[in-house]
């Protein structure tokens, strides 16, 4: 047996076998959510306690019609909600870094944000100029269908441009997206000269997100698309790995990797879609956690894309209790904490390892 | 090793239900709870002497300064749920445009009343809010009286406008900001054109409604002879605002700029259109006409 | 057997390839050799479907074009010249990506022999991305050995297609590599490999290509090919292979390969 060697000898970084890490670190987080889950039904604006309320229920009193408000209308469903879209935006970041093979890609990178961005301007501006049968049968969706619509659309557009006799080019998707985003930004401008007052801050309002406006309505009917979305990313898991090796050890791999491409940007297009399309923009976590868990636990898709939904779940959860509590009784958007909590912590991750890894 | 790690959890999930939870608010003390949103029915409100009623307002609702001891709710298009709840109101009297829907609705499940006051921007509007604010809190005799009070004063306003002017309006233009230099000025269908005009002075902008960002040709055209702008200052120092607005090579070439006639008012006061807009009008009227 | 008739292949409107036919037998190292820009590596790429290429290619008596991914997978391994990695995994997380669902599946212990071939026991949780060059390829080969560990498979040889498998490699682990080659292609199974070392060649292989300006300029035996005139030819040098060493340049041959 050789001696090991001088690599060894350097003292270079030797990580523990990570699979078993990354299994604890599951178990962990599915603690963890069902603990953020129980305190963030607990806490909020209105001094409701859910124990108090469940004691009541169950001793077969009567509980106030305002707790059962708060309780089942308010809290339940931006819980709800809070999962969905915390767990799809995280999985959706880590699939397209897989894609990119970069760390830094977001969910938006394939046109989701420019596209509901725009969608949600139109619907904000040009509403009062639709029909209005049209509008009272989307009512409150009308806004959220039409950024779905956006964001959905400038995906597969992009998608098409890329995709040349069923090869998909990732670099020709990120700059055409560049340029559509441009496109985009220009039109939105127009738009944006066109509204008014009200309207452009309800613009404003919109692209810092927020889960206020989460109704069971909504829930259900973001449910099935988002979770259809993420029903993907699992057997993409392995592709995505070896795409790492580059396209070509990939594709000698026996991967079929057009079609790899092809299901991960749908289902990102999907799923952040409509995360997107209910609560606007929301920043951060499409980015932080895929990295977070990658220095915790490694790249491995297997582990990384069921771990940062949970973990994305739970930072939208906690944000989002923090954005209901902290100017009681108004509401700071979400996307403004996760901002505020994500850039630091992302500035500290990349100082700490500083020189160390090669990201 | 497991089973002892499920029980720690378990026993954690209790407790953070139990513990984690602040007791709940208690019964409300008076009949009515309400949260007044818009600053003119918050001034309304206390006008007519309902002010122990109040329990929150928004974020425009600065006067009286015992308003701003209330809560604040928030922007009163952004609603949220659970912090108007948080309150627990009876009412919310609301001047149109509050939102989102989703908000609505679920006030509305929780049996909160809403009533919306009609939000014209001219004498009669005044009225109007008055008497819709005093329906709501059912103290219509003393709404009465006070409309009927407001209504003189206003009347009153108008017509010492009128003889200032001597038949001649003056053209404003009220300039609402100039972000990156560029001016943002308003048209028809705004409260500020509603006060200029009460006030017995002509919009210089008559040709588009609500706020737009102006071009150097528009504003040469529309050669106003006054600037009209929010005081945000406290009543402080102007001049370094002044003179940026004096720089900006459009209006340098205006009427309004030879004259340096730039009127500074405090934006609640002078387009709230609430018991206050006769003292607007006359204060607006005075500086227009040189009374 | 591996049958490629009228190879062509173009760079935009230029040819880099001219219609090349060859072939290679399983139970045998064939190598492809040539001056820089002969076409070396394209002729290997074409091989392995990484190019678009005009002309037929047989694997097994298979037309490889009507093949899936995964069943060009489960006959052969392809090691590239350099492989960049785009994030940090360890040394085993990369050899374990050659386990293939199907075919290896449950053969968890692979990895873990073909790190020992090639050396590398020891290495399963540094980063990749840490190793050197000569390192980082020889991890690769291991990943490779996990996709096709058996020579022979249901009586169908299976396939090594390396470019330059040993071009960074100190002289220790070239031959520990070329031995490798060697053991797979006693085993059954065919090794195509592109070769800049000649000597090396010369020891491990059973048929030569010699290439120039994308064409096919001799095929044989190490013997035949790695001659005087052939390799002045190809390489526009005076190449004499009878000139002994001067004593103040010695010629290096290892004359054993070390045995562990």
């Amino acid at each position: 047996m050789v001696a090991l060697s001088d690599t060894l000898a350097r003292g270079a970084i030797r990580g523990t076998d990570r699979a078993v890490l990354a299994r604890r670190v599951s178990v962990f987080l599915i603690i963890l959510l069902v603990i953020v889950s129980l305190y963030s039904l607990t806490t909020g604006a209105a001094g409701t306690s859910a124990a108090q309320a469940l004691a009541t229920w169950i001793t077969g009193g009567e509980v106030s019609l305002r707790d059962r408000v708060v309780l089942l209308d308010i809290r339940l469903p931006r819980l709800m909600m809070g999962v969905l879209v915390g767990a799809s935006l995280a999985v959706s970041g880590a699939l397209m870094q897989g894609l990119f093979r970069n760390p830094l890609a977001d969910p938006g990178i394939v046109g989701i944000s420019s596209g509901a961005g725009l969608g949600a301007i139109t619907a904000i501006v040009l509403g009062p100029l639709l029909p209005v049968a049209f509008v009272s049968l989307l009512g409150h969706y009308l806004v959220p269908f039409a950024a779905f619509l956006g964001g959905w659309g400038t995906t597969l557009l992009l998608y098409r441009v890329a995709t040349r006799k069923g090869r998909t080019s990732v670099a020709t998707m990120l700059l055409a997206g560049i340029a559509l985003a441009a496109f985009a930004a220009a039109i939105s401008g127009i738009l944006v000269y066109r509204a008014d007052d009200n309207q452009l801050r309800d613009l404003t309002f919109w692209s810092m997100g927020s889960l206020a406006g989460a109704s069971w309505s909504k829930v259900f009917t973001a449910t099935p698309i988002i979770i259809l979305g993420m029903a993907a990313a699992p057997f993409l898991a392995k592709g995505l790995n070896a795409l790492a090796l580059g396209e070509a050890t990939a594709g000698h791999l026996g991967i079929n990797i057009q079609l790899v491409k092809r299901i991960a940007i749908l289902s990102v297009a999907a799923s952040t879609g409509a995360a997107v399309a209910m609560t606007g923009g929301i920043g951060f976590i499409g980015i932080v956690v895929p990295h977070l868990l990658r220095l915790a636990t490694g790249p491995d898709n297997r582990y990384l894309l069921p771990n940062a939904a949970l973990l994305g779940a739970i930072l939208l959860i906690v944000a989002d209790m923090i954005s209901r509590v902290i100017i009681a009784p108004a509401e700071l958007p979400i996307g403004i904490v996760t901002a505020v909590l994500g850039s630091p912590v992302f500035l500290w991750i990349l100082l700490r390892r500083r020189g160390v890894l090669d990201l | 090793m497991i089973p002892s790690f499920f029980k720690l959890t378990a026993a954690t999930c209790v407790a953070v239900l139990v513990l984690g939870a602040p007791s709940s608010a208690q019964q409300p003390t008076s009949d009515d709870r309400i949260v007044s949103i818009g600053g003119a029915v918050t001034e309304i409100v206390f006008a007519l002497g309902q002010e122990h009623r109040l329990v929150a307002r928004d974020t425009t609702s600065v006067y009286p300064a015992a308003a701003l001891d209330l809560p604040d709710v928030g922007y009163m298009r952004r609603l949220s749920p659970e912090g108007v709840l948080s309150v627990n109101p009876d009412l919310i009297l609301t001047e149109p445009g509050s939102g989102p829907a989703e908000t609505l609705d679920i006030l509305a499940e929780a049996h909160v009343g809403l009533v919306q006051v009609p939000g014209d921007y001219s004498a009669e509007g005044i009225v109007n809010r008055v008497t819709s604010v005093a329906a709501a809190l059912g103290v219509e005799d003393e709404g009465a009286a006070l409309a009927e009070e407001i209504r003189a004063e206003l009347d009153a306003a108008e017509a010492e406008a009128e003889a200032l002017s001597g038949g001649n309006r003056p053209r404003v233009m009220f300039i609402l900001s100039m972000p990156g230099g560029r001016i943002n000025a308003s048209g028809i269908d705004t409260r500020a054109d509603g006060i200029i005009r009460m006030a017995g002075g002509e919009n210089a902008l008559p040709e588009f409604s609500q706020y737009r960002i102006l071009s150097d040709e528009a504003i040469i055209t529309a050669a106003p002879d006054f600037i009209l702008m929010m005081d945000r200052s406290g009543g402080g120092d102007h001049a370094t605002a002044d003179e940026e607005l004096w720089s900006h090579p459009a209006i340098a070439l205006t009427p309004a700029a030879e004259n340096r006639a730039v009127i500074r008012m405090d934006g609640a006061f002078l387009l709230s259109f609430g018991p206050r807009t006769a003292d607007a009008v006359a204060t607006l009227a005075a500086h227009l006409h040189g009374g | 057997m591996l049958y490629a008739k009228d190879i062509t292949v173009s760079l935009g409107s230029k040819p880099v390839l001219h219609g090349i036919t060859c072939t290679a037998a399983a139970g045998e190292v064939t190598a492809i050799v040539g001056p820089n820009g002969s076409g070396k590596t394209t002729l290997l790429r074409a091989l392995t479907g990484d190019i678009a290429h005009g002309g037929q290619i047989a694997l097994n008596d298979r037309d490889v074009t009507g093949m899936q991914a995964w069943q060009l997978a489960s006959l052969r391994g392809v090691l590239p010249q350099a492989t960049p990695l785009a994030f940090p995994f360890t040394v085993i997380e990369v050899v374990r990506m050659g386990l293939m669902a199907g075919v290896s599946a449950g053969r968890n212990h692979l990895p873990e022999q073909a790190l020992a071939q090639v050396d590398l026991t020891g290495y399963e949780n540094c980063f990749y991305q840490e190793l050197s060059g000569g390192e980082q390829q020889r991890v690769q080969l291991a990943r490779v050995l996990c996709q096709v560990w058996e020579p022979t498979l249901d009586g169908q040889s299976r396939w090594l297609f390396l470019d330059e498998p040993v071009s960074s490699l100190d002289i220790a682990h070239q031959l520990q590599v070329m031995q490798i080659a060697r053991a797979f292609a006693e085993g059954g199974g065919g090794v195509i490999m592109v070769m800049h070392d000649l000597n090396l060649t010369a020891m491990f292989s059973d048929k030569v290509i010699l290439m120039k300006n994308g064409r096919i300029v001799k095929t044989g035996t190490p013997v035949e090919v790695i001659a005087n005139e052939p390799l002045s030819d190809a390489y526009g040098c005076k190449i004499d292979l009878s000139r002994p060493a001067p004593a103040t340049a010695p010629l290096f041959h290892p004359a054993t390969v070390s045995t562990h």
